[in-house]
């Protein structure tokens, strides 16, 4: 066990843990964006930035990647935390003006619109948590950053229709700025796949990764409960018997 | 040195000596890619053909750059008997001359330069040409050239004599000297610990002790241990690299040899982009070599030592100079950096201790574990031992690959070395540093070259890109365009670097488009702050450093757009319109003919007009009228 100082309050931790850890651990809130509990730390935000005191003077690091040594001493709400937080904020506004996460975070750390710069009105804000869901918890790795700089975003390769896409929404689930969406097409209507085929429902629709699932229907309800192509992906992955996913979760239970 | 290495060393010098010193006719064409560029293969081929014609004996020989770039293609020549001679411009059609003229012993007129002994600085000898036929006395000696006198090669020292191809000249110039005596004398701490009392400091651009982070790496505990030479040199008219691996490969890799035993390390990596195709042919030729003659490998030189080196070839992101990119590069993900620490020291390639070395420094340790760190701390100022290679572009006369001593000033390199100015224009900064860097103006030209004291003015050493800017060039401009570099080679993976710097050239353009406000240099200098806070990697907290260099320097230029929507220096075609001073104009029809727009008219020897609505502002006219008459 190792001990931190965050804002003068010590904290003891196991080794390794990061400062945003020790610092949830004392009830202490640093925001975050690109930060997930159950993905690997990213550090891209930069939301997260804290000060700490090192060999020649304070530096700024992101306390989602940064793993507390036993005497570290860091502050997490002085001028300079707080001036580069609002910065970061404004920055993203200016990229998704119309995402809630963003206009929250900006009550809360007193940012106003910033009018300098035209608006994107581009929701991902590249914070990767749909690219690291998507390799570290469903395992399929569909998407990833496509080009660089100001043009980073997630997609799938090529921007094309993705081959590996299941259709499962996690990654709807853990996007902080609604930047994915994916559409269940109710039976009897019809929806077009980006750059696709037109289907008939019931279906869903990954729009960002331009892929599009019939749906299967539960054998005892009729009702449609999951694509068709992620229960022929997991029968693949996982011994099942040949008829477990005939019936919805609902009906076997 | 055990017997049988020691012999064996022996012998390839012996050998090296009679390729490097033959009995007939010597010529090398300078055949780095500068070289090249300019057209050495057509020479070389030339010369090779002209000798077989005359059934000549002669040796003609491929050698990287001595420096002087802006008179390539280069041809040296050695008539047995005579100093060595150096011509520049050379042409097929000369070359076949000299090759003709040498064939009757005789030398052709406009040699650039002599040397009449060639220095050996490892061994601290000389060899003489005995040159005692006449003839080239009115020839000035390379150590009185203007170019050549203020500069002293160290991690140069064979570029442009050896044949980068060929171990043996290496090796006859006292290459892997260094490393026996290492292996056999010395131990890794004390090699480390020699390195970092000779205040060698890394020449890629930081600047940090090189024996310090060896010594760090070396009390990391590990199975194993990795020396990484970082050959990706991406800043705008920087070279040195290049030049160095493609003029001698063996520096760099003796001197990876010497720093993977300091270290303990097995294994070693060139990063180097692909971009330099000749460069990594010659390291891969080089490294054939080097494993035929047992000098990588297992048990090398007879000793425990057991070191591999492998290529690797980036696909030229500018962000994977940067290490923990540079190394996600190398583990086959994209390069693209994370917070440090853990430093690279601990935790590096595939998480095993791991130590990045840039080319310039890896080719300067095989001289320190030669003559010593007394002899290199003696060269060079208390906090910058040793010499830099600098890569001289831009407005200056003598662009060219020069290495001097620390503490040169930067009016030496630029006016002495670089000969000045073209066109008669006034200086008005230096650009160090790459895109890191900053623009350093008139008043501070006496500057030394020293890391704290180019940082102090707010640039930085950098790796050794010096870009010349003459009167003509426009301050804003400048860092706009390092800003667009930066932000396309931003990975962006954080948000200051990928959105704020992005936004802060979007100001910039502003300011040179006459949209700007005066509150916008206020806004400059806070993003700017708090982007070098608070973005993730180097590349983007250093990205700002343009932006606050001119800032801080040429604050009036930025004003003159914003307030007066007027661009000084002619440069931003927004904010400038052409015409022709009546007075001065004297008529020649340069401008006329310059014009690609058909804007200007005008008869003989008649002030001439430009039509500003047919203008499209491209400068032409600027450029051609020999008595400065077009206005902006």
């Amino acid at each position: 066990m190792i001990t931190i100082t965050i804002d003068g309050k010590a904290v003891t931790v196991p080794e390794g843990t990061t400062i945003l850890e020790a610092a949830q651990q004392t009830g202490i809130w640093i925001p975050t964006l690109c930060h997930h509990e159950s993905l690997t730390p990213y550090g891209g935000c930069r939301l997260c930035a804290v000060e700490v005191a090192g060999d020649n003077g304070t530096q700024i690091v992101s306390a989602c990647t940064f793993a507390a040594v036993n005497g570290l001493v860091v502050e997490t709400a002085t001028e300079r935390v707080l001036n580069i937080r609002k910065f970061i904020i404004e920055l993203l506004l200016a990229e998704a003006p119309q995402a809630k996460v963003l206009q929250d975070m900006a009550q809360a750390l007193g940012v106003v619109q910033p009018q300098r710069f035209t608006p994107r009105n581009e929701l991902c804000i590249a914070c990767g948590q749909c690219v690291r869901a998507c390799r570290e918890i469903v395992g399929v790795s569909a998407v990833d950053f496509a080009n660089r700089g100001y043009e980073r975003i997630a997609a799938a390769p090529f921007f094309q229709r993705s081959e590996d896409c299941i259709g499962c929404g996690t990654c709807v689930a853990v996007c902080p700025t609604g930047a994915i969406t994916m559409r269940d097409i109710a039976e009897g209507e019809k929806a077009t796949v980006p750059d696709g085929e037109t289907l008939e429902g019931p279906a869903r629709i990954m729009d960002n990764w331009k892929v599009g699932f019939k749906m299967k229907r539960c054998t005892k309800c009729g009702e449609p409960f999951a694509p068709e192509f992620q229960l022929e992906q997991i029968s693949k992955k996982v011994s099942l018997p040949d008829d477990f996913f005939d019936v919805c979760r609902q009906c076997r239970m | 040195m055990k017997g049988s290495t020691s012999k064996r060393l022996a012998k390839l010098q012996k050998e090296g000596l009679t390729t490097l010193f033959p009995e007939s006719t010597k010529i090398m064409v300078g055949s780095a890619s500068c070289g090249i560029a300019a057209g050495a293969d057509a020479v070389l081929q030339a010369i090779t053909a002209e000798v077989k014609k005359k059934k000549m004996d002669a040796v003609v020989q491929k050698v990287g750059c001595i420096g002087l770039c802006y008179l390539e293609p280069l041809v040296d020549i050695i008539i047995p008997g005579r100093p060595r001679l150096t011509y520049g411009n050379v042409t097929p059609e000369k070359a076949k001359e000299l090759v003709a003229a040498a064939k009757k012993g005789k030398v052709l007129e406009g040699a650039l330069g002599k040397i009449t002994a060639e220095p050996f600085l490892i061994e601290g000898t000389a060899r003489d040409y005995n040159g005692t036929a006449g003839g080239v006395d009115d020839v000035p000696l390379y150590a009185e050239l203007p170019f050549y006198r203020k500069q002293n090669r160290i991690a140069l020292r064979n570029c442009g004599f050896i044949d980068p191809e060929n171990i043996t000249e290496y090796i006859a110039k006292g290459g892997y000297q260094s490393l026996a005596s290492v292996l056999e004398k010395s131990s890794p701490g004390r090699i480390a610990s020699d390195v970092e009392r000779a205040g060698l400091r890394g020449r890629g651009g930081a600047g940090f002790p090189t024996g310090r982070k060896w010594k760090i790496c070396l009390s990391a505990r590990s199975d194993e241990k990795y020396l990484i030479c970082n050959a990706d040199e991406g800043d705008p008219g920087a070279y040195m690299d290049r030049s160095i691996l493609e003029g001698d490969p063996h520096a760099v890799i003796e001197g990876m040899l010497i720093g993977g035993y300091a270290i303990g390390a097995t294994r070693g990596f060139i990063y180097v982009r692909d971009e330099y195709p000749l460069a990594i042919e010659r390291l891969e030729k080089a490294l054939e070599q080097v494993r035929e003659h047992g000098l990588v490998g297992e048990k090398i030189l007879g000793s425990s030592f057991n070191f591999d080196i492998t290529i690797s070839r980036g696909a030229g992101a500018f962000v994977c100079g940067e290490e923990t990119a540079l190394i996600k590069s190398i583990e086959g993900d994209c390069g693209e950096p994370r917070q440090r620490p853990p430093f690279p020291a601990e935790s590096g390639l595939w998480g095993k201790p791991t130590i990045i070395n840039n080319v310039e420094t890896l080719a300067t340790v095989p001289v320190i574990a030669a003559k010593g760190a007394k002899w290199f701390s003696s060269i060079g100022t208390d906090g910058s031992k040793g010499s830099k290679v600098f890569s001289l572009v831009g407005n200056v006369n003598n662009i060219g690959l020069v290495e001097v001593p620390m503490g040169t000033t930067l009016r030496d390199i630029i006016f002495d070395i670089g000969g000045g100015i073209p066109n008669n224009r006034a200086f008005k900064a230096v650009q160090t540093g790459g895109p890191s860097g900053g623009c350093i103006p008139e008043s501070l030209i006496d500057l030394p070259v020293d890391y704290d004291a180019l940082t102090k003015s707010g640039s930085i050493m950098g790796s050794g890109g010096l870009i010349v800017m003459d009167e003509k060039t426009c301050m804003v401009d400048v860092a706009k365009y390092f800003l667009e570099f930066l932000e396309s080679e931003s990975c962006g993976k954080c948000t200051p670097c990928r959105v704020g710097v992005k936004r802060m050239r979007e100001i910039l353009t502003d300011i040179c488009e006459g949209k700007a406000e005066l509150e916008d240099l206020t806004r400059l200098e806070d993003m700017a702050g708090l982007i070098n806070d608070s973005a993730l990697c180097a590349l983007g907290r250093t990205a700002p450093n343009p932006v606050l260099s001119t800032l801080k320097y040429f604050k009036d230029e930025y004003l003159a757009h914003i307030l007066l929507k007027k661009c000084p220096a002619g440069v931003c075609k927004d904010l400038i319109t052409f015409s022709v001073d009546k007075k001065t104009c004297i008529g020649c029809g340069a401008c006329k003919k310059a014009c690609p727009a058909d804007a200007v008219t005008g008869e003989k020897k008649k002030a001439h007009k430009i039509n500003t609505k047919k203008c499209i502002k491209c400068g032409a006219c600027r450029e051609v009228c020999p008595v400065s008459a077009v206005l902006t």
